[in-house]
């Protein structure tokens, strides 16, 4: 008998964020997933916010040029605040992180840099995980690192 | 779809945000000042100018398909690994594939309308 779904949700929640046990090819696989939800939830907001550029979802067709502008104006003006710009830093961390660790498991997905299949021995270390991969994912994070870095510059100019 | 299918357009479509998507940060970060390029128009890379731009604002399309699809079969792959079932994975499929579908149009209609801007 399966278990009960809210259960399995706390486990599978449980297991991204209580990262004790875990070796670094899992927390790559949980920022990963992390990420990619940031990544989302960006996206969804910014669908809604470049919605206004035409003014807003009651506009269906080409509407005055001065009535979009003060739209957008208003929506810029409402989205400059450190709170916002703050969530932009995050945004860019995640995205960078996303993209070279994507690239990663892309490489992964068709067979490269995989290694060589070998007898596992202790401390039993995942062979899949090998130094070209390991290379990826500090990359991934430098590069998240510096997207950050070049995101507070740009939005707060440190 | 096959799952199979679904993972390897996941794939295309992430290589497709890299190309489309550096672009989209290039006109945004790279021409100019940022807060220039955020006004509604004015600079070369404004907001306007940048939809009036066929070709840009073609790819700015093609970034939507790209990321709407990404994104949430992303979202699909974690629901499904939460919990395994026919029926929630159908549930779960058809859901987002509306949610997809609805974005895209929303997306799009911004595309269209700000490309047609007078």
């Amino acid at each position: 008998m399966a278990e009960p779904l809210t259960s399995e949700l706390r486990k599978a929640l449980l297991g991204w964020f209580y990262p004790l046990r875990y070796n670094l090819e899992k927390w790559a696989y949980a920022l990963q997933r992390i990420s990619g939800i940031a990544v989302t939830a960006y996206f969804l907001a910014h669908i809604v916010e470049t919605g206004n550029v035409v003014g807003g979802i009651g506009v269906w067709s080409v509407p005055t040029l001065g009535s979009a502008r003060d739209v957008w104006t208003a929506t810029v003006h409402f989205l400059d605040n450190p709170l916002f710009d703050t969530g932009l830093v995050v945004f860019g961390f995640m995205l960078a992180y996303h993209t070279i660790n994507g690239i990663r498991l892309t490489l992964t997905e068709f067979g490269l840099l995989q290694g060589r299949p070998t007898r596992p021995d202790f401390p039993y270390e995942p062979k899949s995980f090998t130094k070209a991969q390991r290379a990826l994912f500090w990359l991934s994070v430098l590069f998240a690192a510096a997207t950050a870095v070049y995101a507070l510059n740009v939005f707060f100019g440190v | 779809m096959k799952e199979s299918t679904r993972m390897l357009l996941h794939y295309a479509t992430g290589l497709g945000i890299v190309i489309a998507g550096g672009l989209h940060l290039f006109t945004v970060f790279l021409t100019g000042p940022y807060l220039q390029n955020l006004a509604f128009s004015g600079g070369a890379y404004s907001v306007v100018e940048v939809y009036r731009n066929t070709l840009l604002a073609a790819t700015l399309e093609l970034l939507l398909i790209f990321v709407d699809y990404h994104a949430l079969n992303g979202i699909r792959i974690i629901l499904i690994e939460f919990h395994q079932g026919a029926k929630w994975e159908r549930g779960v499929s058809w859901i987002l594939a509306i949610a997809g579908i609805l974005l895209l149009v929303y997306g799009t209609r911004t595309i269209l309308i700000a490309n047609a801007l007078a």
